[in-house]
């Protein structure tokens, strides 16, 4: 089957089997290895990535779901040569980053989650976080630099109608 | 990745289309959520699928004065969202809005949810029993209206020649609960689920999932606490009927053992109750 979709901007296919996840096609064919495979079951996050615009688990999502969608992974909410997403400069002022292996996962949770949900407090902040697990942080610093990020933005108005990302 | 595979793959924009290639043998995939991880169960994957997503009539939910409409294709984070603060759905939304993660309720479907056969764990099924759902289904001979209690009981069989299209729900409910017990306070599969929900009459329904491997309503103390009317409003009293009239058989399973799984329904009814109580409707 062909694929047709759009992955971090730019037109993509795919010629193979539609239940594929799409995950492996990120990895393996697109090289974009930020998105990480570690659980395949939908528990873990480490996985997630943006189809149009919402945040999934990509070791779920078979490639012939993915038709005609727009998909974002880690590599494109900044390239690494641009400014980074204000949610990964958060993170990397905050110190929060431990070993990394799933922070592509939390930032793709967490920046669809504070562009739709730009009043949450901490409660609604942890309850995002619960398909998304971390093993070396203990989380508090995680939720402590989304809060803080959250308060900035408010300070310096960008909160209208929420954060684009 | 997977070796190339020639599997058959549908993206249905009608029901009519959907049905066509049910009936070449093709497999139903709603989110995926549940199918994906066959490989992973040492199941395989269909060789033929008939995804539902693109039709337009089975991804929406319609909320009328006394009915609601659910379409089969809708996420749980869409029926959340849809029935929020709608009195007497209090727990079907805490149903859509707990199971699983944030992740897998946007991607998750009703239809999905109620059609995973070996998933004793399912939010919805216990959620929907309380609400005494009607499913629709498309079937080769045309479209065939179902109780849920009898879907769930005979589902398997019907589902071999039919598709869940929707699922209707009447607007009789003044207050609903759904307790729900996993081992961490949240990610896991519950180890039991208690859904409770009371009508006009004031009469209390009750169902549990995940404790046996198919969600059922709890009739003995139905009856029981329509029998020592007080009760349904009382969290001790439910708790201690739910005690005596424990007829359930506990499924061993990874997360817990049917002994614990069937011992903890009286605290969980004892929570729903005073969960109800504090609902819009009873208060
Ligand atoms: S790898 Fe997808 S959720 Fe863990
Ligand atoms: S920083 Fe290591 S798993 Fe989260």
């Amino acid at each position: 089957m062909t694929v047709i979709f759009q992955l971090n901007g730019e037109d993509c296919r795919f010629d193979g089997d539609p239940m594929t996840p799409l995950v492996d096609i990120l990895r393996q064919e697109r090289f974009l290895t930020g998105t990480k495979a570690v659980c395949r079951e939908g528990f873990c996050g480490a996985c997630t990535v943006h189809v149009d615009d919402e945040a999934v688990p990509s070791c779920l999502k078979p490639i012939g779901l993915v038709q005609g969608c727009a998909v974002t992974t880690i590599e494109g909410l900044s390239s690494g040569n641009q400014a980074l997403h204000p949610l990964q400069a958060n993170f990397e002022a905050a110190d929060a980053v431990q070993c990394g292996m799933c922070f592509p996962g939390m930032v793709m949770s967490l920046s669809a989650f504070v562009r739709d949900n730009p009043h949450a407090g901490r409660a609604e902040i942890k309850a995002a976080m619960v398909g998304n697990i971390c093993r070396c942080t203990g989380y508090e610093r995680i939720v402590d630099a989304v809060a803080d990020w959250l308060d900035q933005a408010r300070m310096a108005g960008q909160v209208v109608r929420g954060i684009h990302v | 990745m997977a070796p190339s595979v020639e599997r058959s793959f549908t993206a249905a924009s009608t029901i009519e289309e959907a049905m066509a290639a049910r009936r070449q043998g093709a497999a139903v995939l709603a989110g995926g959520t549940w199918m994906m991880r066959d490989p992973r169960r040492g199941v395989d994957l269909p060789e033929a699928l008939v995804a539902l997503h693109r039709i337009p009539a089975l991804s929406k939910v319609e909320i009328a004065p006394d009915h609601v409409v659910i379409g089969a294709a809708v996420s749980h984070a869409v029926l959340g969202r849809a029935l929020h603060g709608a009195v007497g759905f209090e727990g079907l939304v805490a149903a859509a809005e707990n199971a699983a993660n944030p992740g897998i309720r946007r991607v998750a479907t009703v239809g999905g949810n109620l059609c995973a056969l070996d998933f004793a764990a399912a939010d919805l099924p216990p959620a929907l029993l309380v609400c005494e759902a009607t499913v629709e289904l498309e079937t080769f001979e045309g479209p065939k209206l179902i109780g849920i209690s009898d879907f769930l009981k005979d589902r398997h069989a019907l589902l071999a020649e039919a598709i869940v299209t929707r699922i209707h729900l009447r607007r009789d409910l003044v207050a609903s609960a759904h307790i729900r017990l996993p081992l961490r306070k949240a990610g896991d599969y519950p180890v039991a689920i208690v859904s409770l929900a009371v009508d006009k009459d004031k009469r209390c329904r009750i169902a549990v999932g995940s404790v046996e491997p198919v969600a059922r309503r709890w009739t003995a103390l139905e009856q029981a606490m329509a029998a020592d009317s007080a009760s349904a409003f009382d969290p001790e009293r439910a708790a201690g009927l739910a005690l005596e009239h424990n007829d359930f058989q506990g499924r061993d399973g990874k997360e817990a053992e049917g002994w614990y799984r069937r011992q903890v329904l009286a605290p969980l009814v004892k929570r729903g109750v005073a969960a109800l109580l504090k609902t819009g409707g009873l208060a």
